[in-house]
Parts: structure tokens; sequence; C-alpha cells
């Protein structure tokens, strides 16, 4: 009965005018609409509103907000639309005008508020992440209607969004602080579980087929994993810090790593993300230098997994390097760690790792027929350094291993002659760490310390037969004097019978060998001693100063500190005292007052001295051995001749000019900067005066 | 107090007995020819000691052994002392004063 007189309508030529007039009429009618869309709106927000309140202390990614108006809202769109829809029979052309007039209208009506409304209803048809909560049936009806008004066209990028908000929630919450394991399998897994059904709905809503669902997923899965393998790129470039530290516990994380930037490019925020974490958690006064370095080998072994070529490492390690190099006690921290010593923590080098000779840096081989240009970011000063042991990388800090070798001088040095007696086994320990080093350092380099590993057997051997001439309670260490370092020269003249012990071995010795006499270090060594005083015998392993004193003690009762000095020749008054010390604490000696020391041959109860702080102990520590940088300062002295030779006759002069001239000097290879330091030194001895960066002399 | 000394572990420098008596300085007598000092060890040699020994000469001029038999070994040398090209001769050493 309708389609005879639409088709009557139709025949009048009336029907243009009569759809004119529905759809004005449903213009006219859409406010019936746009009250609802208003009201649920209004709902949607007050609900959203408390419970925001309640949920801003809570790192909730799920909905905080409701959306379940705006769900009763879409269906109750849905019910205008069939209300208003044509029927079928009147034909597509009216349908379809009249489908284009709806949505138009309505979405003019949907404001902002909507969208976001809609974003939460969105992600509540998300699957849960957590694996407890029940699985939703999927609420196909509702896509239906999406898919009727229009929504799934017009709101893409906002059904997108929510998804890619969901995954990055997910990321963050199962991958943060997780380094042990890679995670990206699982997350695939995950998304191949939960996220592709979810997205079936959206995408795949025309596919009939499997295969035509999988070949419209194709190119949203793709993007949708790109999203997933930046979030994680994203958490790991934040955390990356952290994972070095944890290295190799954070194995896991480094393969997600490596395995994200090859689909990801974003080595250059990673570049700049540890270098800012290394800038403000590393690089620093209050850092150990031993850390430093650990951090620096943590950063070399990681970064290698994560961009074998190494472009990555040479940006981040520049700057590690450029600061290691400024630290006065790098070389030493690197040495200390080679020769394994046992207070110097965790060994830099892995011990599984092969003891190969230092790498130069080799000119490059143009016949390599393996050759591979370099990889695309990498920087002008960009050096392809293979793969080369932690060992020669930390040496390659500095332009030489001469550093390193004198180092290495001074620290067996110190070592050697700190062992008291006669312990085969730690000199066969030192032995075998240079043979070891002489891998890597080269045999050239390392032959003084051969030299001083043979003083010490020599020694022995000398003393054998010394001994079986002559027993005696002496053993002494004796040295070449010009393979080892620098030892601090001292004065001291040992008294009593420490001399007629050492007058007796130097006479045997020069028996033994005719051709030679010995010069003694009186104030290296230690010395057992034995003490008798009338109550009680006290056995003490003591140095040598503190030695000559107890020997004097044993002359008379009594001694002031300046004559103690001038018995044992010259020595330093704050050395003195601190031997001094030693033997208050032990409760032999007692400070009767300022500088007056006196014997106590029967011990004092609770004597005042027991409560004096520990100031001296029983052993010296410090260091026999002048180190590199007091033999820096030695030299300095020298070249200052020069400088106030420049500044007298040239009044004066600007620093770099007295660089200039002191490169003249022979021998002279301090930097500008080390000169600088210097000449600020002399400045606060009030030898020199500086004023716009030029200097003279002060005026006598 | 009775002070009696168990054990001393002491430490020393060997130096060779030139003649001369340089325990006045700490000045670094060198060998002549290869101009190391007389601790140290010729230019051919690696441990220094009695591997690389001195020669004493009449002329109280004082080698190493190596330095002055290659120079004693070249027809250029006449026979000579490089210092004071006097004829070279081995000086007996005089154990009795060095040990004195």
């Amino acid at each position: 009965m309708a389609r005879k007189d639409f088709e009557m309508v139709n025949r009048c030529r009336r029907l243009p005018v009569c759809l004119e007039i529905f759809l004005d009429e449903l213009r006219q009618k859409f406010y019936l609409v746009r009250e609802d869309v208003d009201s649920f709106l209004a709902q949607y927000e007050v609900c959203s509103k408390s419970s925001v309140r309640y949920f801003t202390n809570v790192i909730v990614f799920q909905q905080s907000e409701d959306p379940t108006h705006i769900s009763k809202l879409i269906f109750r769109l849905k019910e205008w639309y069939d209300a208003w829809l044509p029927s079928e029979e009147l034909g597509a052309t009216i349908r379809n005008a009249f489908i284009l007039s709806f949505q138009t209208q309505l979405y003019s009506t949907l404001g902002p508020a909507f969208v976001k409304g809609f974003k939460d209803l969105i992600a509540s048809t998300l699957p849960s992440s957590d694996p407890e909560a029940p699985e939703k049936p999927p609420d196909t009806a509702m896509w239906v209607i999406f898919e009727t008004l229009g929504f799934l066209d017009r709101y893409e990028s906002i059904i997108a969004s929510a998804g890619y908000e969901h995954i990055e929630a997910y990321v963050l919450e199962n991958c943060a602080g997780q380094w042990a394991e890679p995670m990206m399998e699982n997350l695939r897994t995950w998304m191949s579980e939960k996220i592709v059904p979810w997205m079936l709905l959206m995408y795949g809503r025309e596919a009939t087929t499997t295969d035509d669902a999988r070949v419209m997923l194709a190119n949203v899965g793709s993007r949708f994993d790109f999203h997933m393998a930046k979030t994680l790129c994203d958490l790991r470039t934040r955390e990356i810090f952290d994972i070095i530290v944890d290295y190799p516990d954070s194995n896991g994380a480094l393969q997600d790593l490596k395995e994200c930037l090859q689909r990801v490019d974003q080595r250059g925020a990673l570049v700049k993300s540890l270098r800012k974490a290394n800038r403000k958690r590393l690089l620093h006064p209050g850092a150990d230098t031993r850390l430093i370095l650990s951090q620096y080998v943590s950063t070399i072994k990681c970064l290698r997994i994560v961009d074998p070529p190494g472009v990555l490492l040479f940006k981040v390690a520049d700057p590690i390097r450029r600061y290691l190099r400024e630290r006065p006690d790098t070389i030493r921290c690197i040495v200390s760690n080679l020769v394994g010593d046992e207070d110097s923590g965790d060994s830099l080098v892995d011990e599984s790792e092969p003891i190969v000779p230092l790498q130069q840096p080799d000119t490059e081989d143009y016949t390599d027929s393996n050759w591979e240009p370099e990889p695309i970011d990498a920087g002008p000063d960009f050096r392809t350094n293979k793969p080369s042991d932690v060992i020669s990388t930390l040496v390659s800090i500095y332009d030489s291993k001469d550093l390193f070798v004198k180092e290495l001088q001074v620290l067996l040095a110190q070592r050697l002659l700190a062992i008291t007696d006669d312990n085969e086994v730690k000199v066969e320990k030192e032995r075998r760490n240079i043979e070891i080093l002489k891998i890597r350092f080269g045999e050239a380099a390392l032959q003084v310390c051969e030299v001083m590993l043979k003083d010490m057997t020599d020694s022995k051997r000398i003393d054998g037969h010394v001994q079986s001439q002559k027993a005696s309670i002496v053993h002494p260490t004796i040295i070449s004097r010009q393979f080892w370092p620098m030892l601090e020269s001292s004065e001291i003249v040992m008294p009593g019978q420490f001399q007629v012990l050492q007058e007796q071995y130097a006479k045997e010795f020069s028996t033994f060998k005719p051709d030679k006499r010995l010069r003694w270090l009186p104030h290296l060594g230690t010395v057992h001693l034995e003490l008798q005083l009338e109550d009680r015998t006290v056995k003490a392993d003591v140095p040598p100063l503190e030695a000559a004193f107890i020997e004097l003690f044993s002359e008379k009762n009594i001694w002031s500190m300046d004559e103690l000095i001038a018995a044992v020749g010259s020595v330093d008054r704050s050395a003195a005292l601190k031997a001094l010390l030693t033997w208050v604490h032990k409760g032999i000696l007692r400070e009767d007052e300022q500088g007056t020391f006196r014997l106590l041959e029967i011990a004092e109860e609770a004597s005042p001295t027991r409560e004096q702080p520990r100031l001296a102990s029983t052993q010296q520590e410090i260091a026999p051995v002048t180190s590199l940088q007091q033999q820096q300062a030695e030299q300095m002295k020298v070249y200052w001749k020069f400088i106030e030779g420049m500044l007298t006759n040239l009044g004066q002069l600007p620093l770099d000019r007295i660089q200039t001239m002191l490169k003249f000097a022979p021998g002279y290879d301090q930097t500008i900067e080390q000169l600088a330091g210097f000449m600020e030194a002399a400045r606060r001895e009030g030898l020199v005066t500086v004023k716009d960066g030029i200097w003279k002399l002060t005026p006598k | 107090m009775k002070v009696t000394v168990k054990h001393w572990h002491a430490v020393a420098q060997w130096r060779w007995d030139t003649g001369h008596d340089e325990d006045s300085g700490d000045g670094d007598d060198v060998c002549g020819i290869c101009r190391v000092a007389y601790e140290g060890c010729c230019p051919a040699c690696k441990i220094p000691g009695d591997d690389c020994p001195l020669i004493w000469g009449e002329c109280s001029h004082v080698f190493h052994m190596h330095c002055l038999l290659k120079w004693i070994s070249t027809t250029a040398s006449k026979q000579q002392c490089p210092m004071d090209r006097r004829t070279w001769v081995t000086a007996e050493r005089k154990v009795a004063k060095s040990s004195s």
C-alpha cells in the first residue's frame, strides 16, 4: 500500500520535494536527539568527575570513568536512527540520503566531550590486563551499532589511539624493571591472543573467512606491533643506565632493545638518554673511579650486545673516556685491577676472557674483502674499533701505554717491598701477574719489572749465602736502584745495635760480592722486636723508625722529641710523632708533657693513653714509593727555576708564553693545564701574582 | 729495658765499588762509553748486576765490561782507554781494600 502511494508520488515528480521536506523535518526534529545526547553526556560527566576524584592518586590505567552512560547513549542514538529510518521499500536513494543527513546532524551535535567518552567506551572493550579477570564476551551488538552510525570510519584514529594506550599501559606494567628475560616474545603472544581478537571487531568486520581477516589485519597489525616495539624501546631507553648497572643480569632487556632498535629508529634517543644519565649519575666527583670504570666496562659489554658495530658505544663512551682521562687515579685503578689487588673489589676483567696483546688502533686494511662501510649514523671521527678486549679499550683511554707501565712499576715496587718475610708464594704470585701482563704490554715494556722480580729472588739467594757464612737476623731485600721507581729518600741513621747489624751484614755482603757495596734504605722494611720490660715482654712488628726510637729508650728512659729526632739524624716531625704514638698506643711510652716521652718500665693500669684516639696503626700504611704525582711535582720544582728566570728577565708574561718557552727546556712534558695548576700553587705561596692572565714575580 | 731484634726485613741498594767515593752525593756515575749509570746495564744487556759487570782499568777509569770489550775489539781503539788514550790495562781488583 505504501509502495503504491510512493510510486504515485514519484510519478507526479513530487518525490524530490517530499524528500526535501522529510530531511527538513529531520533537521528540525533533531533537537530531540540533541537533548538526549546532552543529558547522557551530562550524566557521564558528573559520574566521571566524581570518579576522577577517587582515582587521581592511584595509577590505574583501566577505566577510571564509567562509560556505561556513553554505551546507553549509543543505544539511544540507534533507537532514534531506527525510528526515523525510511522503510526499505522506498529504495536505496532515499535511505542513503537519510543516513547522510542523520550522520551529518549527529556529528555536528557530538562535541569533544563525547569523543572523550567514546574513547573510554572503546578502552573498556579492550581485554583486561589482569589475567585473573573473567573474559568478557565481545559485545558484538555494540560494534554493529558503531558501524551503522558510521563511527568506525569517523573515529578510527580514536579507536586506534585507545588501542595504543592500552598497549603502552600493558608494556609499562609488565616490562618495567623486568630485565632478566627478553619480553618481546611474551608481548607478541599477548598481542595475538588478546589484541588481535579485539582488532577483528574493528578492522576485520567485513571479513568472511580467516584468510580475508589476515589480509585486512596485516597492515593495521604491523602498525600496532610497531607501536608495541616503540613503547618497549622508549621504556628500555629510559631504564638503560640501570640496565647497565645490572648487567649481566639484564641480558634479556638488552636483547629486547636490540630487536626494538632494528624496528624503531631510536638510536639517537638512546645515546642521548644514556649520555644524560651518565652525566648526572656517573661523571661527578662523588663517584669512585673504580665505580666509573666498572660501569664503563659494563657499558662496553652492553652496547656491544645492542649494537655490534659499536657506533652507539663510540658516542656514549667518548664523554666517559674524556672524564676518566682527567681523573688523577684512573691509571692506578686500572693497573691495580690488572694485577688483581685483593682490595680493589670486583675485577674489571672477565677471568674467562683470553689474554691477548694490546691492540693498537690499526690502520684500515684496504685488501679486506669483507670490508663494510661504516654504519650510517657514525660520526666523522668514528673509528671502526674491532671488538677488542676490555683492557685494550681501557688502556686506549690514554695516548700511550707508557703511563701504565710506569704506574705498574710503582705498584709492583710497593707490593714487593711490603712482602715482609721471605714469602715465596707472594713473589710467585707477582711473577705470574707480570707474566700475564707481559702478554698484554709486550716483553720489552715490562723488562724493568722483570729485574725487580729478579732482585727479589737474588736477595733471597744472597741472604742464604750470607747467613751460611755468618748468621744474622737481618734479611734484606737488595734492589737494583736504576730499575726501581724513585723511592723516598730518608736521612735516618739507625742507632745502637741496628747500626752494628747493618755494618756486619754489609761487610759479609762485600766479602761475598767483592765489587759491590750495600747502601741501606733504613726507613724501609719492618722489624720484629721483643722488648723486655721489668714486668712484661712485648713483641711487636714495627717500621724501622719506631724500632730506632725504642732502641734509644733502652739507653735512657726520658727523651724529648727534639733529642730523639737529632739522635736518628733528620726525620720529619710528623713522622716522628706518628712513630712515637705507636709506642704510646702500645702502652710502652707515655707523653708526660708536650714533646717529652717517658718509658713505662712498669705498665700503667688504665693509663690515660688508652683513651686517646687511635692515632697510629702498628703497620706503616703509607706507600714508601713516590707516587707518579709526587714525581711530577718534584719535576715541576726544577722548572720553577726556569719560570723564575723568565719572569725576572722579561718582567711579566701570559701563561701560554711561559708554556711555549718551557717547551725548550729538556724533558718538559707538562700540559698548559698542569702548568696553570702549578702557577696557581706558586701564587698561593706568594711567589707570583697574576693580573688579567699576566703573571709576574712578587716584588721582593 | 732490653730491646732484642728477632727479625729485620731491611731494604738496601747495591752499588758498584768504583773506587770513587760517590757516597757523598746521589749523583749517578755513568759509564763513559754508553752514558748509562754503572748500576744500570749496557745497551746490549737487560739485567744489571753480575750479568753486566764493570771493568776497572789501571788508569782508574771504569766502564761496563761489555762496552769496553766492544770498544777494544774495534781497530780504531788501538787498545787504548777511551778516556785518556793510554793503553788499556785491566786493574787487579784490590779486594783487600774494598773489604777492609
